[in-house]
């Protein structure tokens, strides 16, 4: 039976606290949802409310249409199925015996179970990996085992739809994933509808097909993984710098918190630098400008290089130029226009050809607009030269125009430097 | 691994059955279990009204079966109500008297007394009624105090149990000083005990213990899946809030016909319920009806010891259910230590 849920401006509050605000959902049948949001965010307070176990201060919950509170519990629980945080296994239960309860909404009372509730049972505890678990107590398990024992409970109420709320929390790697494969397996084979509530960023994208992300209540996003996932929102939810890294094995990226001390507010107080690169060359510099809290601009970059790629990583801005062509007139007016807007241009111990030597001719025409141009290993400038004699001559230029020279890349002259306003 | 266990309950009620028969040939007069046999073929097959002509007729059958039943019903009582306690609460201190229950019901119990005349034959049933009008007005007020937020938090629900049950106790001493004539027969009716008590009080708890029982016997299977996380007992179809409710209602009205015939007897609804956990495991559908065979055989013995170690002197049930009762706790505690855990 296909059941479908739709959520419509839903608002619940404890007491006079607001929780959840103006939410509106639909869960269709054969959805696989994360929701996601930082804690107190609301994630919990909405699938409960889904699950029926706590009612809408305003707003409504329809299940195929039907209102939720117009099922009797008994009703719901044939679709609906819940794996909650709350499991108690303060009870020395045997396992087989916890995964029976799940049975609950088909049986009468003092009736033994029939052949299809031992079907279930043992269907669950199979597709769950704890058939040979089945005589153990809850004790004598590990909190995986436990884990997955609840797992089987709620399966073996054989609902469309099944409830999550953090499945994986208390699970080691191995389990976490094992569990969320065998959730999109019955996805998939068994158009189970899932909707769990998830705090490992990384997981949620790779199991769901959708996310919703929650903030103070609110829906804030939803969509597809590389639409919810994006560094903006996980700034703006989580107050957290990450990284979209793409998984080597494909799918939706992966997220790398790398966090800066100082944040997004110290990014937008510091002082601009604009890094000249190319061929990688910038990269070390790109990075440790923005872990210490700085957003350097980058120019020109040849598109696919791995300056290039760094730059757009930290979404910086840059001017790119196509792969291997010569830099342009049009770039290098943008390369000069980023170079106006700094207090500081470095010049990365890039190698020199006849298509990147404008970039040279960038950094001398900040050293003449007054800039403070930092030149990097000005030693090895003549290794670096393939243009036969004018790269050399730029970086004579350089340093006779009173550039600051420096052999390793320092981060502690370069904060002295802005320190005393050099700049 | 079920099998077991209702082999394990037969062997329970069997060895009740055993205790209550040798308990009626031990006493300050013995009796030779012939003679028992033939006194209680005699007066089941004749009609009931029959008065016994030899005097150890009449001490079978007037003084000794009487009280070993009612030390039976009135022990599975408590051990049921315990046992009931203890798992809604998830708490292995409580009981009865934690919670007030007793306590409710002594004071509705006390009051009846002071206020409808003595001798009068409705004040005998009187008792019972005020005590379960008095156990419920505790768990009432226990159940709005502890309550937060639309559910029972256990600590709360114990807080509110101790705070009641200390107040209760006072308005019961407070009767008792205004109490005069009446202070002798509260006073040894409070102090717990099955001396000389007769058929009628056997019939006063009986209808107490059946009902409740029932009711207990079926939420068993609703109280089990709640045990295991109410959010999760929700989504599977109990209404939890409902069960809770007729849980504690049913386990209060066992208690108070417990209280109401034979006073305040402690200890039995606190360790019997943890003693049968550790044998027959927490399915409540096994372990309520085994409660109440252990319960029932645990106060008979302790009853039979009370009035035969130091006869003619009677020690006061409740001193003796402390003594067997701790040391008991302590070896099966030893025992399992490792197998159980609350």
């Amino acid at each position: 039976m296909a059941v479908g849920i739709k959520i419509r401006e839903l608002c619940f509050s404890y007491g006079s606290q607001e929780v959840l605000s103006e939410i509106n959902m639909v869960v269709k049948p054969g959805d696989f949802i994360g929701i996601v949001g930082p804690n107190g965010s609301g994630k919990s307070t909405l699938l409960k409310n889904m699950a029926a176990l706590l009612r809408p201060t305003r707003g409504a919950i329809e299940i195929n249409s039907t209102g939720i509170e117009d099922y009797k519990r008994l009703e719901l629980a044939r679709l609906i199925a819940l794996v909650g945080q709350d499991q108690q296994p303060g009870f020395n239960f045997q396992v087989e015996e916890v995964v029976y309860t799940g049975r609950y909404p088909y049986k009468e009372r003092f009736r033994p179970p029939a052949g299809v509730d031992r079907q279930a049972v043992e269907r669950a505890m199979y597709l769950t990996g704890c058939y040979h678990l089945k005589d153990r107590d809850l004790f004598s398990l590990s909190g995986g085992e436990r884990q997955r024992v609840f797992l089987a409970r709620a399966l073996a109420q054989e609902t469309p739809v099944l409830l999550l709320d953090e499945p994986t929390a208390f699970l080691d790697m191995g389990y976490q994933v094992e569990l969320l494969q065998l959730l999109q397996g019955l996805n998939l084979r068994e158009k189970l509808t899932v909707v769990a509530v998830m705090h490992d960023l990384n997981l949620a994208s790779r199991y769901s097909r959708k996310l919703v992300m929650l903030n103070r209540g609110k829906i804030f996003a939803r969509g597809s993984p590389e639409e919810v996932l994006t560094r903006d929102h996980i700034l703006e939810v989580y107050r957290t710098e990450v990284l979209l890294e793409p998984h080597p094995m494909g799918g939706p990226p992966q997220i790398i918190p790398i966090s800066p001390p100082t944040g997004r507010k110290g990014r937008e107080r510091g002082r601009k630098i604009h890094v000249i690169g190319g061929g990688g060359s910038a990269t070390g510099i790109i990075n440790q400008l923005f872990l210490k809290g700085l957003t350097p601009s980058a120019g020109v970059l040849s598109i696919g290089d791995s300056d290039w790629v760094t730059a757009r990583r930290l979404g910086l801005e840059m001017v790119e130029e196509s792969p291997f062509s010569p830099i342009g007139l049009e770039q290098h007016r943008k390369n000069l226009g980023l170079v106006a807007d700094a207090s500081l241009v470095v010049l990365a111990p890039l190698f020199l050809g006849p298509g990147n030597l404008l970039n040279i001719e960038a950094a001398l025409w900040g050293l003449e607009e007054g800039k403070t141009v930092l030149v990097l290993e000005p030693s090895s400038a003549g290794r670096r030269d393939f243009t036969g004699g004018p790269g050399g001559k730029l970086y004579q230029r350089l340093v006779e125009g009173g550039a600051l020279l420096m052999e390793q890349f320092d981060l502690e002259k370069i904060d002295a430097l802005l320190a005393t306003g050099a700049g | 691994m079920r099998g077991k266990k209702l082999t394990l309950l037969f062997i329970l009620a069997g060895l009740c059955l055993l205790m209550m028969f040798f308990s009626i040939g031990i006493g300050a007069v013995p009796i030779a279990p012939q003679k028992t046999v033939q006194v209680l073929i005699k007066h089941c097959t004749h009609p009931p009204l029959s008065v016994p002509v030899d005097t150890t007729g009449a001490i079978i059958w007037q003084l000794r079966l009487p009280r070993i039943i009612l030390g039976f019903l009135v022990g599975a009582s408590l051990a049921v109500a315990g046992t009931s306690f203890q798992g809604l609460l998830r708490n292995p201190l409580a009981d009865p008297y934690t919670l007030g229950v007793s306590s409710g019901a002594a004071l509705g119990a006390t009051a009846a007394m002071l206020f409808i005349p003595q001798g009068s034959i409705s004040l005998s049933f009187s008792i019972p009624l005020f005590g379960f009008a008095g156990g419920l007005l505790a768990l009432l007020i226990v159940y709005r105090l502890g309550r937060v937020g639309g559910r029972l938090p256990v600590v709360t629900v114990l807080l509110a149990g101790v705070i009641i049950s200390s107040f209760f106790s006072a308005l019961i001493s407070l009767g008792m000083i205004f109490a005069g004539q009446q202070l002798r027969s509260i006073y040894f009716w409070l102090a717990g005990g099955l001396a000389l008590k007769g058929w009628p009080y056997v019939v006063l708890i009986i209808p107490y213990f059946i009902v409740g029982l029932l009711v207990l016997l079926y939420y068993a299977g609703d109280l089990n899946i709640i045990l295991l996380g109410e959010e999760s007992a929700l989504s599977s179809g109990v209404e939890v809030e409902k069960v809770k409710k007729v849980v504690l209602v049913a386990a209060s009205l066992v208690t108070a016909g417990a209280v109401s015939v034979s006073g305040m007897i402690g200890f039995v609804g606190l360790i019997v319920p943890h003693a049968m956990r550790i044998i027959m495991g927490p399915d409540h559908r096994l372990l309520l009806p085994a409660a109440a065979l252990g319960g029932g055989l645990f106060l008979v013995a302790v009853d039979t010891a009370a009035r035969t170690v130091l006869a003619p002197v009677e020690i006061p049930v409740g001193i003796v259910t402390a003594f067997l009762g701790a040391p008991f706790f302590i070896i099966l505690l030893r025992r399992y230590r490792d197998q159980y855990r609350f």
